[in-house]
């Protein structure tokens, strides 16, 4: 009989595929912890959850946390029910957009935070959806009268979330 | 569970945090400033005249009434994509009474009366927007298309 050999993985590559699962899982939490948040504005979440993207971006790297992005929505939708829904394309375009912005200014924008750079994913996150609602199910521009004051809002909570992520990386990271 | 001694750290690291770095506080400023330019900017294109409320299914113009300074309720059934909302037009302004939709956040929205309010139902693609910036004007009852 022959023997099957398997080659093992490298203990640093499993441990941080395990990181990157228990980030994805605790990403999930927060999306359907956010679901049940009683309403703050239409289409208008705290983005807890971009919290665990900037913490995977810091300890992972972009492609983790563009993959557990995407991950988060998607699982995120099916377990509160939304999967394929207007709220998961709203969803998915505004953490696609983000999750470019945020890539765009770790990159490019030297003497940013997570602080600067969580602001810059949250605006871009309400813009993406009043695009997606106006192009594709209202489609009246009356719509963008309730941009600013959104807009404002997230930045609020951008700002807040990336000092979190910020304190937060400080203590977890290696 | 950390001590009292090590908390006290901790909330100054958030307090410094929370301020951010010069490029955050610059970048802050600047979208501040866009969302107020934005904001002045729109509010300029409410078009002058009575408050009227606008329905909206996608593109299409379904029903324009002024808001009631007295009198009954006005009523409106908006068919959309899902099916028919309820919308009531009455002397405290423009609410959804009911909507097909699943999150009921056009019913959660409440009641809007000032010009340039909006009140959206994505699910079943109803618009309902506020225009108009005068004193009210009873000289129609409404147009229905």
């Amino acid at each position: 009989m022959n023997a099957i050999t398997l080659d093992r993985p490298a203990l640093d590559a499993l441990h941080a595929q395990a990181r990157w699962l228990s980030l994805l899982l605790a990403a999930i939490g927060l999306h359907v912890f956010e679901s049940a948040l009683p309403n703050l504005g239409p289409w208008f979440k705290p983005g807890l959850a971009n919290i665990v993207t900037l913490l995977t971006l810091v300890m992972l790297g972009p492609r983790a946390a563009v993959s557990l992005a995407l991950g988060r929505v998607l699982l995120g939708s099916m377990f509160i029910g939304t999967l394929l829904t207007p709220t998961f394309f709203l969803s998915l375009s505004g953490t696609i957009a983000a999750t470019t912005v945020i890539l765009a200014a770790w990159r490019w924008l030297p003497g940013t935070s997570l602080v600067g750079i969580s602001l810059l994913g949250a605006m871009a996150h309400m813009v993406a959806q009043f695009v997606v609602v106006e192009h594709f199910y209202i489609q009246q521009p009356a719509l963008y009268h309730l941009l600013p004051p959104m807009l404002l809002l997230s930045a609020v909570t951008g700002w807040i979330n990336g000092a979190l992520a910020a304190y937060l990386c400080a203590r977890v990271r290696p | 569970m950390p001590s009292l001694a090590t908390a006290a750290p901790a909330r100054q690291d958030l307090r410094r945090l929370l301020s951010g770095t010069r490029i955050d506080r610059l970048l802050l400023i600047a979208g501040l400033a866009c969302i107020a330019a934005l904001w002045l900017w729109l509010q300029r294109e409410v078009p002058a005249g009575p408050p009227m409320v606008l329905i909206y299914h996608g593109k299409h113009l379904i029903a324009e009434y002024p808001i009631p300074s007295e009198g009954a309720p006005i009523h409106v059934q908006a068919k959309g994509d899902i099916g028919v909302s309820d919308i009531v037009i009455d002397t405290h302004g423009v609410h959804f009474e009911s909507s097909p939709c699943i999150g009921k956040q056009c019913i959660l929205a409440g009641t809007k009366h000032h010009p340039g309010d909006i009140i959206a139902c994505v699910p079943n693609r109803i618009l309902v927007s506020i225009r108009g910036s005068g004193a009210r004007d009873d000289g129609y009852d409404g147009i229905v298309q």
